[in-house]
C-alpha cells in the first residue's frame, strides 16, 4: 500500500520513462535512424538499440528515437539524423553502436555537433 | 532493454467491434516472427475518440496514426513500418476535402479543435497497469488532498474551480461536497453507479475502460 506522497512520487519517477515514447510531441529532440534494407544490412539495428539504451542510461527525457526508411545514403549507412526543435537537422554517417552512444552523450545531451562524422551532402 | 517502439491498439468498444482484437494478435504475431519482441511492444489502450475510423493503431514515438486497420494492413504495418521504417500510406487518415494524408493525430481536423481533459490518458496508457497511470501523475492530487489539505480547503478550492457534474444538471461539485460534509452521521457512503443508460452513449464508459484508476 502507498502511504505517503513521497512513495507515490517514487513510483511515478520509476515508471516515468515508460511513457516517454508515447509523449513524443513535436517539441522533443528527435533522433532518426535509417532502417532501410541497406541500413539494417550495415548494422542499423545494433545502432538503434544502442542509442535507445544510451538515452535511457543518460536519463535524457526530452528526446525520442525514431526509425526511418531510406535516406538515400547507402554508402554511409547506418545513418543517424539528430533534430533539435527549431534547428536544422544534422546527419551522421557510418554510425555503429559506439558512435551512436557518443552522439547521444555529446550531441543530444550537450548540444555539441561531432563534425568529423557529419555527412556532407 | 528499453523499448524503442510501441504500437498502441485501440481496445475501446467501437474498435473491438470492428475487430481490433484480431489486429492486435496479428501485430504481436508479426513482431514475434521478426524476433523484435524485446524492442517493440504492442499494447491495448482505451478509446481514441475516433471510433468511426477504427480500428486505430498509433505508432510511437514515430507519432503515426493509422485508421481502419484490418488484419491485412496489420501485417503490412509490421513488414513495412516496424521492420523497414516505411509508413503504410493507405492507412493514414485522408482529409476528405483536400485529399491530403495526415499522419499525425494532432493534425487531423477532428482532433485539432479539442483539448482532451478528462480523457487525456485514454489511448495513451495501458488501462490495466496502474503504474502507467501513476507515471502520468495519477493520484497525485488525491495524495496532496489527503496529506496536505483540510477538508474545508478542498471544498473551497473545488468550489472556486467551477467544477461541475458532467450530467445534464451540471451540478456544482463543490456545493455537493459541502452538503455531504455538513450532513449528519459518522459513516458516509459513496455510491457510484457508473452507468450510462442513454443508448449509444460513450462518455463515462470510455473513461472507465481507458483510464479506470
Ligand atoms: S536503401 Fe540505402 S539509402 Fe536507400
Ligand atoms: S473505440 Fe477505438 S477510437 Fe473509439
Amino acid at each position: 500500500m502507498i502511504k505517503s506522497i513521497e512513495e507515490l512520487k517514487q513510483i511515478r519517477d520509476k515508471y516515468k520513462d515508460v511513457l516517454q515514447n508515447r509523449e513524443a510531441e513535436e517539441n522533443k529532440i528527435r533522433i532518426l535512424v535509417g532502417m532501410a534494407t541497406c541500413g539494417i544490412a550495415a548494422g542499423a539495428r545494433d545502432t538503434i538499440n544502442a542509442i535507445v539504451d544510451e538515452v535511457h542510461k543518460e536519463n535524457i527525457n526530452n528526446a525520442v528515437v525514431v526509425q526511418t526508411g531510406c535516406m538515400g545514403f547507402c554508402y554511409a549507412e547506418p545513418t543517424v539524423e539528430v533534430r533539435f526543435p527549431g534547428k536544422s537537422p544534422v546527419l551522421y554517417g557510418k554510425v555503429d553502436a559506439e558512435r551512436g552512444r557518443e552522439i547521444v552523450r555529446r550531441h543530444v545531451k550537450k548540444g555539441e555537433v561531432i563534425s568529423e562524422w557529419v555527412l556532407k551532402g | 532493454m528499453p523499448l524503442r517502439m510501441e504500437l498502441l491498439v485501440c481496445g475501446g468498444t467501437g474498435c473491438q467491434a470492428s475487430n481490433s482484437n484480431k489486429v492486435l494478435e496479428v501485430l504481436r504475431q508479426g513482431i514475434k516472427e521478426a524476433n523484435l519482441q524485446d524492442e517493440v511492444r504492442v499494447l491495448m489502450t482505451g478509446c481514441f475518440g475516433f471510433c468511426e475510423k477504427g480500428p486505430i493503431v498509433k505508432v510511437m514515438p514515430d507519432n503515426i496514426f493509422y485508421v481502419e486497420v484490418d488484419e491485412e494492413s496489420a501485417r503490412k504495418i509490421v513488414a513495412e513500418h516496424v521492420i523497414k521504417g516505411r509508413i503504410v500510406e493507405e492507412k493514414i487518415y485522408k482529409e476528405p476535402k483536400t485529399e491530403e494524408r495526415l499522419p499525425e493525430q494532432s493534425s487531423i481536423p477532428f482532433y485539432k479543435k479539442q483539448i482532451r481533459i478528462a480523457l487525456r490518458n485514454c489511448g495513451k496508457i495501458d488501462p490495466e497497469n496502474i503504474n502507467e497511470y501513476i507515471a502520468a501523475d495519477g493520484y497525485m492530487a488525491l495524495a496532496r488532498v489527503l496529506t496536505e489539505m483540510t477538508p474545508e480547503e478542498v471544498i473551497d478550492i473545488v468550489k472556486r474551480s467551477g467544477l461541475r457534474g458532467r450530467g445534464g444538471g451540471g451540478f456544482p461539485t463543490g456545493l455537493k461536497w459541502e452538503a455531504t460534509r455538513k450532513s449528519k452521521g459518522d459513516v458516509k457512503y459513496v455510491i457510484c453507479n457508473a452507468d450510462e443508460g442513454d443508448p449509444g452513449a460513450f462518455m463515462d464508459r470510455s473513461i472507465l475502460e481507458g483510464d479506470p484508476h
